[in-house]
This record gives C-alpha cells, sequence and structure tokens, in this order.
C-alpha cells in the first residue's frame, strides 16, 4: 500500500510538469466546456449545463488519460528506467496501476474545472439529481479509467509507435462510450461494442445521476453490468501481462520493442 | 521551380519518413473521418436535425488540422532537433522560400484529406453532393488551404522561440475548433469571440463552402475569398518577420538551438 501510495504521489508530481498534461488537464476543459455550452445551447435541454460540465470534464479526462498514463509506459523506455521498474522486487503491475491511479486522481480535476468555466460563462445553477449516487459513480469512474488505460499501457508496451496511437486512441472513446451524445445516437452495431466497454456504463450512470435516480433497480443493473466489465477488462489485464512478461524474457525485447 | 518542387518532396519523405502507408492514411484519413463523424452525430444530437449537410461542409475543413497545424507546426522545431536549424539560419537562400517549400506538399495533403473526408462525410450522412457547385467548392479548398498553411507555417516559426509547442499546436487546434464557425455560427459567439474568428483562417472558407449549398451570389463567394487570401499572406509575412526576429535573438543572446 506504501509503495502504491508513493507511486501515486510521484506521478502526480511528474505529469503536472508536462505542458501536454497541463493543456489536457487545464486548457482541454475550459475549451470542450466552451464548445459544448455553444453546441447545446440551441439543444432546448432543460439541465444541459449539466450535461456541458459532465461531457467536457469526461472529454478532457480521457484526454489526460490517452496522452499520460497509456503513454507512461513508453516514457520510462525512452528516459531507460523502464527494466529498473522491471527488474525492482515490487510488483511492476503495481508500479503501473500506481502511476495511471494517480493521474486518474488528478485527471478529475478537469470536470471542476469544467464546472467553473461553465459558471463562468452563464453564471446560472447546475442540477444535481442524485448527488449520493453521483459520488458512488465517480468512485466507480476511477476504477473503470484506470482499468481500461492499464489494458491500453500493457498492449502499447509491444509497440514503438505508442504516439501515433495515442492519438488515434483518444476520439474513438470519446464515440463509442458516449461521452458527448448518449450512445442510442449511434449505429447498432457501435452500439454493441459500446456496451462491452465498462466507461460506457460509468458514463450512463453519471448521466442518470445528474437526471436524479428515479429508477434505482435500472441504476443497480448499469452498476452491475459495469463491475462485471471492468472485471473482465481485469482478467484480460492479468492474462496479457502475462503474455508480455513471457515475450519479454523469451525475446529481451522489453527496451526495444 | 523544379528545385522548389525537389526540395518540397524531400522534406516532405522526411516528415513521412517514420510511417508506413497504413499508419499514414490512419492517421491522415481514418482518424480525421472519425472526427467529423464525431462532430456531425454531436452536431445531430444538438440541433435535433438529420440535415447535417453544412456540419459535414464544415468540419471537412477541419480535418486539415492534422497537418497544417500539428505536422507544420512543428517542422522548425523538427529542423532545431536534427540540427539542421543552423544550415538553414545560414543558407543565403531566402527564408520566405524555405517556409513555402515547407508548405508545399502538406498543403496538397490537407486538400486530398479534406476532399476525400468531405466524399466520405457526405455519402455517410447523406449530402446532396450533387447539387454542390465543384468547380467552385475546389477553388475554396484550394485557397481554404493556402491559409490554413501559412497559418501553420507561422505557429510553426513560433517553435525557434518556445520549447512549449505541444500546448500551442493543441491550444491552437482547439481555437479553430471552436472560433472557425465549422460547429455553430460565429455570430453566436461573444464580442471577443468574434473578433478571433475574423483573424483565423477558413472562418471565410467554411462560410463561403456553406454557401454553395444555399443561394448565394459570386459576389459573396469573392469577397470571402479575398479576404482569405489576404490573410494568407498576412500570415506568411508574420512568419517572415518571426524568423528574422529569432534570428536576431539568436545571434545576440546564442539561443537558436536552445528553445
Amino acid at each position: 500500500m506504501k509503495i502504491l501510495l508513493k507511486t501515486i504521489q510521484l506521478q502526480i508530481k511528474n505529469s503536472w510538469i508536462r505542458p501536454m498534461f497541463r493543456f489536457c488537464l487545464i486548457v482541454n476543459p475550459i475549451m470542450n466546456a466552451f464548445f459544448l455550452y455553444h453546441m447545446f445551447l440551441q439543444s432546448g435541454q432543460p439541465n444541459f449545463l449539466s450535461y456541458v460540465v459532465l461531457n467536457a470534464g469526461l472529454m478532457a479526462l480521457w484526454g489526460c488519460i490517452c496522452f499520460s498514463s497509456i503513454g507512461d509506459i513508453e516514457r520510462e523506455r525512452y528516459m531507460g528506467t523502464l527494466p529498473l521498474i522491471y527488474a525492482t522486487p515490487t510488483s511492476f503491475g503495481l508500479v503501473i496501476l500506481g502511476k495511471i491511479i494517480g493521474n486518474t486522481f488528478l485527471s478529475m480535476s478537469s470536470i471542476l474545472i469544467s464546472y467553473l468555466t461553465v459558471k463562468l460563462i452563464c453564471f446560472e445553477r447546475i442540477h444535481i439529481g442524485s448527488p449520493i449516487y453521483l459520488f458512488l459513480s465517480f468512485l466507480l469512474l476511477i476504477i473503470s479509467f484506470s482499468s481500461v488505460a492499464l489494458c491500453i499501457a500493457y498492449l502499447l508496451m509491444l509497440s514503438r509507435k505508442t504516439s501515433l496511437y495515442m492519438n488515434l486512441l483518444e476520439l474513438p472513446i470519446i464515440l463509442f462510450c458516449g461521452f458527448a451524445f448518449p450512445i442510442e445516437e449511434l449505429p447498432v452495431w457501435a452500439q454493441t461494442i459500446s456496451k462491452c466497454i465498462p466507461i460506457t456504463w460509468v458514463v450512463k450512470l453519471l448521466r442518470m445521476s445528474i437526471d436524479g435516480v428515479s429508477n434505482t433497480e435500472a441504476f443497480n443493473r448499469s452498476f452491475g453490468i459495469c463491475m462485471l466489465t471492468t472485471g473482465i477488462c481485469m482478467v484480460f489485464i492479468w492474462v496479457i501481462y502475462k503474455v508480455i512478461d513471457m515475450q519479454i524474457r523469451v525475446n529481451a525485447t522489453l527496451e526495444v520493442s | 521551380m523544379k528545385q522548389f518542387i525537389k526540395m518540397s518532396f524531400v522534406d516532405f519523405k522526411g516528415h513521412l519518413g517514420p510511417f508506413r502507408l497504413e499508419e499514414f492514411l490512419t492517421l491522415n484519413i481514418l482518424n480525421p473521418f472519425l472526427t467529423l463523424v464525431f462532430y456531425c452525430l454531436l452536431a445531430g444530437y444538438t440541433y435535433k436535425t438529420s440535415d447535417l449537410t453544412s456540419w459535414v461542409i464544415g468540419n471537412s475543413f477541419l480535418l486539415c488540422t492534422s497537418v497544417c497545424i500539428f505536422s507544420l507546426g512543428i517542422v522548425f522545431t523538427r529542423e532545431k532537433q536534427c540540427g539542421r536549424i543552423r544550415s538553414i539560419i545560414c543558407s543565403p537562400l531566402s527564408k520566405l522560400q524555405i517556409m513555402l517549400q515547407k508548405g508545399f506538399f502538406p498543403c496538397l495533403v490537407c486538400i486530398l484529406t479534406t476532399l476525400v473526408g468531405f466524399l466520405l462525410g457526405g455519402v455517410f450522412f447523406h449530402v446532396p453532393l450533387g447539387k454542390i457547385h465543384w468547380g467552385l467548392y475546389g477553388c475554396i479548398l484550394g485557397v481554404a488551404m493556402v491559409g490554413a498553411c501559412s497559418f501553420g507555417l507561422a505557429i510553426g516559426a513560433i517553435g525557434l522561440l518556445t520549447d512549449q509547442m505541444h500546448l500551442i499546436l493543441n491550444t491552437v487546434s482547439a481555437v479553430m475548433l471552436i472560433f472557425t464557425g465549422t460547429n455553430f455560427p460565429v455570430a453566436q459567439l461573444p464580442f471577443w469571440g468574434r473578433g478571433i474568428a475574423k483573424v483565423l483562417p477558413l472562418t471565410r472558407s467554411v462560410e463561403a463552402a456553406k454557401l454553395l449549398c444555399d443561394d448565394f451570389t459570386m459576389e459573396q463567394i469573392m469577397r470571402l475569398l479575398l479576404g482569405e487570401v489576404l490573410l494568407s499572406v498576412c500570415y506568411l509575412i508574420i512568419a517572415r518577420l518571426i524568423l528574422v526576429y529569432a534570428e536576431h535573438k539568436a545571434i545576440k543572446e546564442g539561443t537558436l538551438e536552445l528553445f
């Protein structure tokens, strides 16, 4: 636990000094909030400001994860510290998990920044239907975002073109997980893909919490599916970690792949 | 001219070097197309409309940002990293010519990306492509991309003065998304926002291209295109001035390769 907390602390400090991360954390939610505010202005939705805050914050949060958590392994490789982390007696997975949790935790402040931006634009009250459910959904958000980020980070360990894939991964997740609009707007085949990603269910839970949870059964069902898909994601992470670990040891490609 | 094309191609080849064909296509066609789909679906949801013609047109023009901002924006930074910047600054060749060489092939890629994005988006969102005046569309597209590339070169020249290019390029890209009137009318913006829109490339071209699907007069289109051409010239002049300033600063402080 001490290692995990230290890694989280160190990662927050490391991420903060990078200009790109500061863009994702500060500028991106401001821009997203401003853009979405103007897009939703004519929508006629009664509680559109809450959606603007949530959508802008989530888009920025994913941007932070894409350009930091996913690229962390590549960054360690570039700096020459990857073999040290890998060979240390502490589990490699624990160190990477700490980094990703640290990033996700820090990145969640983008939701606060988007809230402040919207408040600054129109000074209107932002209504939240069920704050307690929203808090629960945010806890689940940290877990599910971290698990997806960890999964992609491991997969990208095998590639040297992480920066290319980081750019390519940002938008599809925003599109498929319904960050800016509900997934029901997508074609049926795309909705099927969306439902396999745990983040989609967290976004659904967040929307339900903002609207106010009148149907607890529907909330619990989405919560259960989110836990299940996150669990499957974690099993997948464990399997690919074992495969990649074996491949790295057999081929000695930790620093060159 | 032959030398100009040759040098442009060599520079462009250097940029393409790290990419395989499928990676280049993914980065310049697939990802921009997904971006277009995302913004058009968002517009369809927020404006509650199935006629997405003006969003397809507007967002297809914005697809050029991946090349004209993110690629052209780091040309001078890349030269610095590769150790060529000294040769460029010391070369007797006109710096304006060097800049134009760097922008030539990216400009063609921008035109191709925008056109492919528009056609794919048009088919995907049922845009009446038959109603478009393609000759005028081609003119608008050409002028728009020259403007966008000039802007990219001006931003790229700032790379000689700062090491925060990722921050600058991403901010500029977001500013272009919001203030060029591609997704919502410029009139909806506050006073200062309308001021930013006026000095950004693509604002006038996007407006002109959107007019093609509406009732338009040649005078309206020409006025907008002339504005865009003048803006492009201004950006090239600004880029040249930044290079001159960077040159002087480097001589005085010896900081050319420091940032």
